[in-house]
């Protein structure tokens, strides 16, 4: 299933709904849903405060056990993973508010990239499920 | 997400319902801010009904535990369910957040 936002401005909420509601999202035990809509937001928030982009696409797709969620915009190259992880390990006065998304995404999904392909980013995730 | 706020002698209860995320954050930022006016703030959440929150939801925590932590203050999030807890252990924010 492929939909396309365009405008994307203020459409946080539908592009996540659209996702969960698709029928690649829509059969997956709880717990895969819910590691689905966290990162289908962080992706998207992303995507709406820095790629200046006023269209998104996103993707999803089974292939035997796993889902596809493949993100596209047509912004300023911006590869997501190549900010440092934050660290987990500070103490409280040292940890900074922000840069947790993509890190989250990282944790929860097997797979995690990001692609600059002609105009265009392309972030894609895969994660295992097993159908209810 | 409904926030509802209750005062009990110096303490505050704060009872959460339903998901933290991009679309209701600001709201919470506004639920929360008086709290962090307390001189001496003693905060206490009851997440029996939070059903998730993204990096959102986490950065308004994380604000609101410095602020408090910076007035010697107190604040706890209680009953958890397992999910949204794992939001919280994978980001480290289980160490420098009281969760009980």
């Amino acid at each position: 299933m492929v939909k396309r936002f365009d405008p994307v401005a203020g459409r946080n909420a539908d592009i996540i709904e659209s996702v969960m509601a698709s029928e690649d999202v829509v059969n997956l035990a709880d717990d895969l849903q819910f590691k689905v809509r966290l990162c289908v937001e962080e992706v998207e928030e992303n995507i709406l405060c820095y790629s200046g982009s006023t269209w998104v696409e996103v993707e999803t797709c089974v292939e035997k056990d796993q889902l596809n969620i493949e993100f596209r915009d047509g912004g300023i190259a911006f590869d997501p993973l190549a900010k440092a992880d934050p660290d987990i390990n500070a103490s409280l006065d040292e940890r900074n508010i922000g840069g947790l998304g993509i890190f989250i995404c990282k944790q929860m999904m097997d797979v995690v990239e990001y692609e600059r392909k002609g105009d265009s980013n392309v972030l894609k995730m895969k994660i295992a499920i097993k159908l209810q | 997400m409904d926030v509802k706020i209750t005062k009990q002698d110096a303490k505050t209860f704060v009872q959460l319902t339903g998901r933290l995320d991009t679309t209701n954050a600001e709201q919470f930022q506004s639920d929360i801010t008086p709290l962090m006016e307390d001189a001496n703030p003693d905060i206490e959440f009851d997440c029996t009904d939070m059903e998730y929150t993204s990096s959102q939801g986490l950065r308004l925590f994380l604000m609101l535990q410095k602020t408090v932590s910076s007035k010697g203050g107190n604040m706890v999030l209680k009953n958890m369910k397992t999910q949204v807890k794992e939001v919280f252990d994978i980001t480290g924010f289980s160490n420098i957040i009281k969760i009980v």
